[in-house]
């Protein structure tokens, strides 16, 4: 049956980039245990665990903008402006949390929807629209908060019931269980990108825009919805930043978004478009995540993890333009 | 309307280079207006020149790339990362301020190079490369100088590169931009490498087809950047001073919006010199409009993001018409 | 055979300066394969566009199934029964054969894509037409002849009762073909109607029961396939009368030494073991039918695509060529037949594109020196006679004829010996094409040596001093302008090769 096919690699059958960078992961992990005696501690793993959830979130929503051949660079900015404007309803209105975090999400999807349309609507190039909106959703943040940092309810103040979504206290020992929250979120975004028309369309506009609307696709919704679930994850991640950080600061966020970015291009996304899974975005972003936490315990500074961050993102794409290039030999 | 258009003279200067200049003054006026005068005393003026210098120079670098069709928005930053690794050789390495002004164009020329030649040599897109530098350089300026902000020393402390920004009330930075504005107008339009440039931008095969090297001159591009970027450091730290580790990024929009305010089309193979310059003391004077109505650098923030989109989006509708 | 399912009737179709296609009739019974043939620029791709609505004719009727209809667009006709299997593919690369062949319009179970309904009727689907493809096989890891097959599939989904293809065999291999072949005859057996666009002579008889000829926009004549010879057809196909007188004596002598000597090029599917010489002052046309490989020939020539074998001799010295860079240190240039993309900057002036290849030349210092970029643009434009109000002008005004020009002079101030013509008259209007001839015969008599890639075979037989032909690949004829003539061209352009 498969006669016709060029042989598949046994690389190719484990899922090629996602296998090797999954044991890039067991690799640093090890690395890391053997290196230092403090890393091999629990509280290391909750923190690891603790700091990547908001970068998975944008990783998982950035995805689909990715595989469209876009890019949305607005998230990171987005991600703390939505958490300031939620949090500032919140702590100094009085509104109820579950309502404050339902305008971060609302505020996400809006701003998800206005770069859709600057882009697929009116044309404008995706790194530069949502570089735009990177910007503005830089000054609505620190706008809506007045300019000053904004504390959530901490844990065990009222109000606080959020934070124990992902870390949860079950006698003396604190369970990350905001894990299997993430795994379930993957679970169906993966089916969304596999299983439903957004995803298949997704893919088809990456991938060969022009075939997709010979097939008399609507391409300009679609490329919308990429944009729209971006934005809605950023949404989920303001959420997911509020919990585990005490205060979100206006003016920061910017350089999140090469983290999550740069986690799902690692974990096969392709730079050019048409091709990525959630399941390797999420593999992806925990080699930056596990850099990023383990290189202060080998005395690296935690500025080299931006360096090595911009320079593992430069080698993902290389390995798939060299990979490219060989096969159109 | 059309007859306007016709007008020798006013064809000479480019009707849209004219209209800008009438914004400039327009903006002006309202300004002053609004602030009860306030606006129109000399420090408000040095104040907008001041940042009218270094977001001059990146402009001017990124009209280079942009004429490519290429983008880097990795010049805020790395103009920060040039400001600090040399202010830092400076103050706490004991290198002569000569040599530390050396550095900071140095810096600026080798993220040039490395973007460049990734962009031409490797075709990674534009956008990625940009990312990619940005993070880096902001964590080589943190790691240089142990994630200290760094302050360039006063005129009366020996810090005599200040006197290239002005002496006394005189803006000497404002001879010098212009005489690089005018160097860069040359280079694009009057030398080979412009030329060249110019042309790669606009149509890449035919370019290459016809015999000549697209790769190394649109690497050129990258490193023309990245040596004004370098240049634009020394500007920022010789009206503000201080630089921090881990900042400007803002300054990469607002280079952008000059740009393409000025004519320059994102599309690549259009670019004007002359229209970067009056886009760039547009988004000067707005910033400090900003500031002097009362609002807080969040709203220069919004207002240059959706100035640019305007812009692109104006360009974008032209070119749909053309074709 | 069956009834008359589809038949277009005296249509006629005019574009500005051209009358593309002038009361053409044509037919297809149920059951029938019925071939298309013509000429490059005889009007079948024309004809099939009206047929589908992609373009409106200006009179004539169609009828389909005993009812006039009138098409829109391709959706429309898709959904009546009338689909076109396209030369060009129209895949999305990273889904699946069945993911692609029910693109638009998935089976749906609630939210969920249906993707096992899908592999199961694209199985049914590859079944019906005896076709071995995995449904759920990556489309970008198939072979171009797979994608192809699945191309048919697709359009065959669509409940269809008139397959058009469009010369699906240009990129299959011999196999694939007969893999092709075979599913056409299973779909003549279930009483579908085939129209079938080919350039191939030998398919035609292998595979067709009518043949339609048509030249230069006109319908000439419809045969039996059985009862003709392949003579019969050519004959039909170029039967016209020639306006231009064609040389009738190569003006090249016969001591003029070789200038360029090209051995064993290999390059891609496209270029084969192709070996020629090119003589000082001569014009030497490259003949054969659309997609033999004389553009790829002349692009691995002139370095814009790598190669992977074969020695380049200019002037008896071997000479290394990666790159167009070298290419045109070399004393070559190369006029593309696509001008817009390869040609010319659009958006540059006529003085910026006229230099583009030799700007060291004109500087001062370093800057270019504007006044002697100028002169030489001024010099060529006024010996070009090329039609513009300045040297100013941006290139994108310019009518396509003066566009060449522009491509010329660049080439002229470059002093280029050798000078590639890839079809230098398309898009070019009569009265302008008869400017280039006329240049051309120039620059020949001037000593310049000349590549003409063309597929007008008037055009060969006016301009050349010796042809090669083409096929697949392969230089499958050489013959010199005395002994020439179009039938023996067009038997080298569609020799078998085993």
């Amino acid at each position: 049956m498969a006669g016709d096919l060029k042989k598949k690699s046994i690389f190719a059958k484990l899922g090629g980039q996602k296998f090797i960078v999954l044991l890039v992961v067991i690799v640093l992990f090890t690395f890391f245990s053997i290196a230092s005696q403090d890393f091999r501690k629990y509280t290391t793993v909750l923190n690891i665990f603790d700091f990547s959830y908001y970068i998975v979130l944008m990783a998982i929503g950035v995805t689909f903008p990715l595989i469209t051949g876009g890019v949305d660079l607005s998230i990171g900015t987005g991600l703390i402006c939505y958490s300031l404007a939620g949090g500032y309803l919140v702590v100094h209105l009085g509104w109820p949390t579950g309502l404050g975090l339902l305008v971060s999400v609302l505020f996400g999807i809006l701003i998800g929807f206005a770069n859709g349309v600057l882009i697929a609507v009116m044309g404008l190039p995706p790194f530069l629209a949502t570089l735009c909106t990177c910007m503005i959703t830089r000054g609505l943040g620190s706008i809506c908060s007045k300019g000053f940092g904004i504390s959530w309810p901490t844990t065990g103040a009222p109000g606080s019931w959020f934070r124990s979504i992902f870390k949860m206290q079950i006698g003396g020992t604190k369970i990350p269980i905001g894990f299997i929250w993430i795994l379930i979120i993957v679970a169906i975004m993966a089916f969304v990108l596999n299983h439903t028309k957004i995803g298949r369309y997704t893919i088809a506009i990456g991938s060969n825009k022009e075939a997709a609307v010979l097939s008399g696709i609507n391409v300009k919704f679609y490329h919308i919805m990429a944009y729209v679930i971006s934005g809605f994850f950023a949404g989920l991640a303001s959420i997911a930043y509020a919990a585990v950080f005490p205060t979100v600061q206006p003016g920061t966020g910017a350089g999140f978004e090469l983290e999550a970015i740069g986690g799902a291009i690692i974990g096969g996304v392709s730079a050019t478009g048409g091709a990525g899974s959630i399941e390797g975005t999420l593999i992806g972003v925990f080699v930056i995540c596990l850099l990023k936490t383990g290189l202060p315990f080998v005395g690296l500074q935690a500025n080299w993890q931006q360096i090595i961050t911009g320079l593992v993102l430069i080698a993902a794409v290389l390995v798939d333009i060299i990979k490219k290039r060989r096969e159109a030999k | 309307m059309d007859k306007i258009k016709q007008n020798p003279i006013v064809k000479k200067l480019g009707f849209n280079r004219i209209v800008l200049v009438f914004v400039i003054l327009l903006m002006y006026t309202l300004f002053c207006v609004a602030t009860g005068g306030n606006f129109a005393g000399l420090p408000r003026i040095l104040s907008a020149l001041n940042y009218a210098y270094f977001l001059g120079f990146l402009s001017l670098g990124v009209t280079f790339v942009i004429a490519t069709g290429g983008i880097d928005f990795s010049i805020g930053p790395v103009m920060f990362c040039a400001a600090l690794i040399s202010g830092y050789s400076l103050t706490s390495l004991g290198v002569p301020m000569g040599l530390a002004l050396l550095i900071s164009v140095f810096v600026g020329f080798c993220f040039g190079l490395f973007n460049g030649y990734l962009v031409a040599y490797w075709s990674v897109p534009p956008f990625i490369v940009s990312m990619a530098s940005m993070n880096i350089a902001k964590g080589v300026a943190s790691v240089f100088t142990k994630t200290q902000s760094v302050s360039w020393p006063q005129l009366a402390a020996g810090g005599w590169f200040r006197q290239l920004v002005k002496i006394g009330n005189f803006p000497v930075g404002l001879v010098i931009f212009v005489l690089v504005a005018i160097v860069c107008a040359l280079l694009l339009n009057k030398t080979k490498p412009g030329r060249y440039i110019l042309c790669l931008g606009s149509n890449r095969e035919a370019v290459r087809l016809s015999g000549v090297n697209t790769k190394k001159w649109e690497m050129l591009a990258y490193v023309i950047c990245g040596v004004l970027v370098g240049i634009a450091a020394i500007f920022f730290v010789g009206a503000y001073t201080t630089v921090q580790p881990g900042y400007g990024d803002q300054y990469n929009n607002e280079a952008i919006a000059g740009c393409v305010m000025g004519g320059t089309s994102m599309a690549g193979g259009l670019a004007s010199i002359s229209g970067t310059v009056i886009g760039v003391f547009i988004i000067a004077l707005l910033q400090e409009g900003i500031l002097a109505l009362g609002f807080t650098k969040d709203y220069q923030l919004i207002i240059t993001g959706i100035i640019v989109i305007v812009a692109v989006y104006a360009d974008v509708v032209a070119r749909r018409r053309k074709n | 055979m069956g009834e008359v399912i589809l038949t277009m009737n005296d249509i006629d179709k005019s574009f500005p300066g051209v009358h593309a296609l002038d009361h053409v009739h044509f037919d297809v019974n149920r059951g029938e394969v019925h071939a298309l043939m013509g000429e490059n620029g005889a009007g079948k791709s024309t004809l099939m566009k009206v047929l589908t609505g992609i373009y409106t004719k200006d009179s004539g009727t169609i009828e389909f199934e005993g009812k006039e209809v009138e098409f829109h667009n391709a959706r429309e006709a898709q959904d009546a029964g009338v689909v076109i299997v396209h030369q060009e593919l129209n895949m999305v690369g990273h889904l699946t054969v069945a993911q692609n062949i029910f693109i638009g319009r998935e089976f749906k179970k609630g939210f969920r894509i249906d993707d096992k309904k899908m592999n199961e009727e694209a199985a049914k689907l590859f079944k019906r037409l005896n076709i071995d493809i995995d449904p759920t096989a990556t489309m970008s890891d198939l072979t171009v002849g797979k994608q192809q097959m699945c191309e048919i599939a697709k359009a065959i989904s669509h409940e269809a009762k008139v397959i058009v293809f469009d010369e699906p065999s240009a990129a299959l291999t011999e196999s694939e073909i007969a893999e092709l072949f075979k599913i056409i005859r299973d779909l003549r057996e279930q009483q579908l109607g085939i129209v079938y666009i080919s350039h191939r002579m030998d398919e035609i008889k292998v595979i067709t029961d009518r043949v339609t000829v048509m030249r230069d926009g006109g319908y000439v004549g419809t045969l039996i396939t059985k009862d003709c010879t392949k003579d019969d057809i050519i004959n039909m196909m170029v039967g016209r009368v020639i306006y231009e007188e064609p040389k009738t004596k190569s003006l090249v002598p016969d001591d003029a030494p070789v200038v360029l000597k090209v051995e064993h090029l290999n390059a891609g599917k496209m270029v084969r073991d192709v070996s020629f010489e090119l003589r000082k002052g001569e014009i030497l046309g490259f003949s054969g039918l659309m997609g033999a490989g004389r553009t790829e020939t002349a692009r691995a020539i002139f370095g814009a695509d790598p190669k992977e074998s074969g020695d380049i001799y200019i002037n008896g010295k071997k000479v290394e060529i990666n790159s167009p860079e070298d290419a045109v240190k070399n004393g070559i240039g190369y006029l593309s037949e696509d001008r817009k993309r390869f040609g010319i900057v659009v958006q540059k002036t006529i003085a910026e594109n006229s230099t583009l290849a030799t700007l060291e030349k004109y500087m001062k210092g370093i800057f270019i020196n504007k006044k002697k970029e100028n002169e030489v643009t001024q010099k060529y434009v006024d010996s070009l006679a090329t039609k513009t109000p300045s040297i100013d002008q941006l290139v994108v005004n310019l009518s396509g004829g003066n566009q060449q020009k522009v491509v010329i002079a660049k080439w002229l101030v470059r002093d280029s010996e050798i000078l590639i013509f890839d079809e230098p008259t398309r898009g070019i209007d009569v009265g302008a094409k008869n400017e280039i001839y006329k240049l051309m015969n120039r620059l020949a008599a001037e000593g310049k040596s000349i590549i003409m890639i063309s597929s007008e075979m008037t055009e060969i037989l006016r301009m050349s001093d010796r042809i090669i032909v083409m096929c697949e690949g392969k230089v499958t004829g050489e013959i010199g302008i005395e002994e020439v003539s179009q039938e023996k061209i067009m038997n080298m352009a569609t020799r078998e090769i085993s």
